[in-house]
């Protein structure tokens, strides 16, 4: 993504504005969804509009002075944990108020791809807004993430080390699976519990790339659409595509053991062998299925780290 | 001899239209059980039926198919005889629960359980039944201001009006609680996917109620047709006929958006062909409804298996797409006729 | 700012001069009636539009008060005022007041039209539809036209199918109205079915459209709701005189030589004109359209058609409601639809309740 060509035209235009406009010392240019964006290089006053910029400011050792709320409470997310007292709320993920984003006197945004026109014509007004691309057919890469506003906070070399960081752990989970799980028990499946049926999620999303990336393959019985993050409801006719040897079933509650007796309640979800093996690991869907960050991915990381401590029992 | 077509509705004998109906809903049930949307195709599915499939595939027909073909059986006739009562009451071809914001309010109760802690995946029978009282408010409402005003559409009105009321107070509820909205985006399309046996005997006491209360009560209702004061002049109540009417709408609506959720335009659809078929007779469309429900129904529900496989297409939808057809047929009717 | 007084039918043809009327001459045989009453209660509603728009523009997550507002205005104080005034609260007090008296407006007409107060736009399905193109537009990455543009070809589409639906009836339009009814159920289980099948990230984003917001909206179609309203307004006043005969049956306005479908072919269209605008601006604030009316008749006792009277008191209950859902949950932002809701409802279940057969 960041090629050095690239590099050096951004060098150029950021010398030429930094000429023009004077009284940046030193501006970086980051490249977003809505062209490139001149960031006073060291910004103090963040707020981040978007729960997966503020996990990463955060990791960053950055303290947002501002956040939107979490779905389903009136403060950030859970996982953050006491990092995030004293913030600020501006708003929710479906209304920003723009006002209390205004009078924070913010010097930065982090902005969510999904931010729209209009809201960024009045919030790049404000200040430098940050807005990573959204590619059609593709998920946020949190990498990609990382970097972007890694370079917007000025800290493009903490952002790689962290993503090393996990890469590295990543990479040791990998071997206690290798080592410890025959080598055709390693797929697992991601999945939301409907009456109706299960919702199968993506090999693509963040969650499940990290799954993988811990030597798991992830199986989404190929029922997921191209480019959606997760399956309709799945016929219970079905549910066998999802019976791989691991299932992590992701819960929008904290109750997760409630809603696994839920799902076991229906005779099709019962019968599933990974049912009955007991491989079922209820998961905290606000990281799981829509969360994003070095920060949640090393809560998913944890996840995996207590699911090969506690469950894995094959013989060597 | 006049051919069976050729006559007029009300001359027609009840059997005549009753038997192929019946017969119709058998077949129904039938194809319901050997069509899903899995891998259990036709022919294996009729093994099973007699004990000689796979394991499989006697699992899929006895432990999927057949409750939920039992259940849309039970929504079918819910719904169904709901609609024609609640018509015959309201004297308007217009009145279905779901136009007059029935299923708006389950769904806003379904809302305020969700809210307040329950979860789609646990949520019970008894919670979704105090969102179907909600919904009987609002009939009772909706038809009190019915009385001596005749409109068929004022009433529908009243009843669009009270959808969208409470659909706004459904959106407030779910304002800071995306759970629940994460969660009653997959209720709300209704459908009779994964229910099982446990939820319809849960219902089946207030079944029986609405039965026998409907039995009562058919033909007082059939002289109320003809008049306040013939209804009087016969020695009946007007006021505690409707009453009893509209608490057996509530029942069987709440029994069934507690099992289904709401699927639309059921008791619309389904008295509307009931009367095209034996006339406008109360005691005898209602009988017609019992199969003509389920059989709308099971149908949908079959068809939804089937269009969008491997997933399902949510039932409320589909009969939602056939419903709204008829009711434009209603109204393009040369006048819009009060019953 | 004028109105028609019309409900003494011998008051009819040709133009007497009416007591507590001026009657204003516009050229040929047209004439603006100018109801004393009716003046009056539409400049009580515009003082009081006055007033909430000076607290619109003072409160909020900020609060400034009155003289700095102005300074804001003229391009003085702090530029974190001049910002929020300028910027953010100006274009929304705008987008308010067009959206509110656009609703209202076509509101009144639609309830005139079919003699029902219970008849709005958003009730027989434009609301709906135009939310459906809308979330669809947001779901699919298929469709590369903005939200706001989708809403508009929503209204449109509902009222063709409608229109085409209804065929030539012209029994008030009543069968216009139950097609409407029909249209609006499907799109809002067409807009579920959406919903149920996208990621709550999408679902989110598509929720201001589901209830209606005036946050961050789009400035173009601001200024093209702007300009609908406007020809609107105009329309009013000229044609004040013949839609004050849209409550009378067909034969007294045969009778008065004035050709009754033309008359109702125009209140329609003006009326799903500006319902399509509103609804492309600030998504359905449906309820808007049923309590509007309603105050500017409070002011002024029940009589005439108030249609100018019913735009601005559109405009002020808008301009409150997003008042009220901008301070009352601080720093959470209420979504103006659902502020009319909360306003809307006890209004409504009265309307239902009082109908009763007992009163």
């Amino acid at each position: 993504m960041f090629t050095a060509r690239s590099f050096r035209h951004a060098a150029l235009l950021a010398a030429g504005l930094t000429a023009a406009m004077g009284a940046f010392a030193a501006g970086k240019v980051v490249s977003t969804q809505y062209g490139d964006v001149t960031v006073n290089s060291d910004a103090k006053r963040v707020v981040t509009l978007y729960e997966g910029a503020l996990d990463i400011s955060y990791a960053l050792d950055v303290k947002p002075i501002g956040a939107i709320t979490t779905r389903g409470s009136d403060g950030v997310s859970n996982y953050l944990g006491d990092r995030a007292k004293g913030i600020k709320i501006v708003g929710t993920t479906r209304e920003i108020n723009l006002e209390a984003v205004a009078a924070q006197r913010p010097d930065l945004i982090l902005a969510s791809p999904r931010l729209n026109p209009e809201q960024y014509k009045i919030l790049s007004k404000i200040a430098p807004t940050i807005v990573p691309k959204s590619k059609p057919h593709q998920f946020p890469s949190w990498t990609d993430d990382t970097r972007l506003f890694g370079k917007a906070l000025n800290k493009s070399q903490e952002a790689e080390a962290i993503i090393a960081k996990i890469h590295d752990r990543e990479a040791d989970i990998k071997k206690v699976v290798e080592a410890k799980i025959p080598q055709d028990k390693r797929n697992v499946s991601l999945i939301r519990w409907m009456p109706q049926g299960a919702m199968v999620m993506s090999t693509k999303i963040f969650s499940t790339e990290v799954l993988a990336n811990t030597g798991f393959k992830v199986n989404d019985g190929g029922v997921v659409k191209k480019g959606s993050p997760h399956s309709s409801a799945l016929s219970l006719e079905n549910l066998s595509s999802i019976d791989s040897e691991w299932v992590f079933l992701a819960t929008m509650n904290l109750e997760g053991q409630k809603s696994l007796d839920a799902a076991k309640k229906s005779p099709a979800f019962e019968r599933l062998s990974v049912v009955k093996k007991d491989h079922v690991i209820p998961v905290d869907g606000q990281v799981w299925t829509s969360g994003s960050g070095p920060l949640a991915a090393m809560v998913i990381l944890d996840n995996i780290q207590k699911t090969l401590d506690t469950k894995v029992s094959y013989p060597e | 001899m006049i051919p069976w077509f050729n006559r007029i509705p009300a001359q027609r004998s009840l059997l005549s239209a009753l038997v192929p109906a019946v017969l119709l809903l058998a077949l129904s049930c039938f194809l319901s059980l050997l069509y899903g949307a899995g891998a259990v195709g036709p022919l294996e599915a009729f093994k099973a039926l007699f004990n000689q499939g796979s394991a499989d595939a006697y699992f899929v027909v006895s432990e999927l198919r057949l409750p939920r073909t039992l259940v849309g059986l039970f929504v079918g006739i819910s719904l169904g005889v709901a609609g024609a009562l609640m018509q015959a009451v309201a004297r308007n071809p217009l009145a279905e629960p779901g136009l007059l914001g029935v299923s708006a309010g389950s769904t806003f109760a379904v809302a305020l359980a969700l809210v307040l802690g329950a979860s789609a995946a646990t949520l019970t029978v008894s919670v979704a039944q105090i969102g179907a009282l909600v919904g009987c408010f609002c009939v009772i409402t909706a038809a009190r201001m019915q009385g001596q005003n005749r409109d068929p559409i004022r009433l529908v009105l009243a009843g669009a009006a009270l959808s969208s009321l409470l659909v706004a107070l459904t959106s407030l509820l779910l304002l800071y609680d995306e759970r629940a909205a994460d969660e009653i985006r997959f209720w709300v399309t209704g459908s009779v996917a994964g229910r099982g046996l446990e939820q319809l005997y849960a219902v089946i006491p207030s079944m029986i109620i609405a039965a026998l209360a409907t039995l009562y009560v058919s033909r007082p209702l059939a002289s109320l047709a003809l008049g306040e004061k013939v209804a009087i002049g016969l020695g009946h109540n007007p006021g505690r006929i409707r009453l009893i009417v509209i608490v057996c709408v509530a029942l069987l609506v709440g029994a069934a958006v507690a099992v289904a959720g709401p699927v639309a335009f059921i008791g619309l659809v389904v008295p509307f062909a009931a009367r095209a078929l034996v006339g406008p007779d109360i005691r005898r469309t209602l009988w017609l409804c019992l199969p003509i429900g389920p059989i709308v129904v099971i149908n949908a529900d079959t068809l939804s298996r089937l269009v969008a496989q491997p997933a399902e297409m949510p039932l409320g939808v589909l009969t939602a797409i056939v419903g709204a057809p008829v009711l434009l047929a209603i109204v393009r009717a040369r006048r819009l006729p009060t019953l | 700012m004028m109105n028609t007084k019309t409900h003494s039918l011998e008051n009819m043809p040709p133009q007497p001069q009416l007591e507590g009327h001026t009657t204003l001459p516009l050229g040929g045989e047209s004439q603006l009636l100018l109801e004393h009453r009716a003046l009056r209660r539409n400049a009580i509603l515009l003082a009081m539009l006055a007033l909430s728009s000076i607290a619109f523009l003072g409160m909020g997550s900020m609060v400034l008060s009155p003289l700095q507002v102005i300074q804001a205005l003229l391009g003085q104080g702090s530029e974190l005022n001049q910002f929020i005034i300028q910027h953010l609260r100006l274009e929304r007090l705008l987008a308010a007041i067009f959206t509110g008296a656009a609703f209202s407006l076509a509101g009144c007409l639609m309830q005139t039209l079919a003699r029902n107060r219970l008849a709005t736009p958003g009730i027989i399905g434009i609301d709906n539809a135009a939310m459906a193109f809308a979330v669809s537009s947001i779901v699919s990455t298929g469709i590369s036209l903005a939200p706001s543009a989708m809403a508009l070809a929503g209204a449109a589409t509902a009222t063709a199918l409608a229109f085409g639906l209804a065929g030539s009836s012209g029994t008030r339009g009543y069968r216009f109205i139950v097609a409407g009814i029909g249209i609006g159920a499907i799109a809002g289980a067409l807009t579920q079915l959406m919903l149920s099948q996208v990621d709550i990230d999408t679902a989110n984003a598509a929720y201001p459209w589901t209830v209606g917001s005036l946050s961050a909206r789009s400035s173009s179609m601001v200024y093209a709701l702007g300009i609908g309203l406007l020809i609107s307004l105009i329309a009013c006043l000229i044609w004040a005189r013949r839609f004050a005969l849209l409550p009378f049956s067909d034969q007294v306005i045969t009778g008065l030589g004035e050709q009754i479908k033309k008359i109702r072919v125009a209140a329609l269209s003006l009326s799903v004109l500006l319902t399509g605008l509103a609804v492309a601006v600030a998504g359905p604030v449906g309820l808007v359209a049923l309590v509007g009316p309603e105050l500017a008749r409070a002011m002024s006792g029940y009589r005439g058609i108030p249609l100018i009277g019913s735009a601005i008191a559109g405009a002020f209950i808008m301009v409150v409601a997003d008042l009220v859902g901008r301070t009352l949950l601080s720093p959470i932002e209420l979504p103006v639809g659902i502020v009319t809701s909360i306003v809307g409802a006890p209004y409504l279940i009265w309307i239902l309740v009082r109908r009763s057969p007992r009163n």
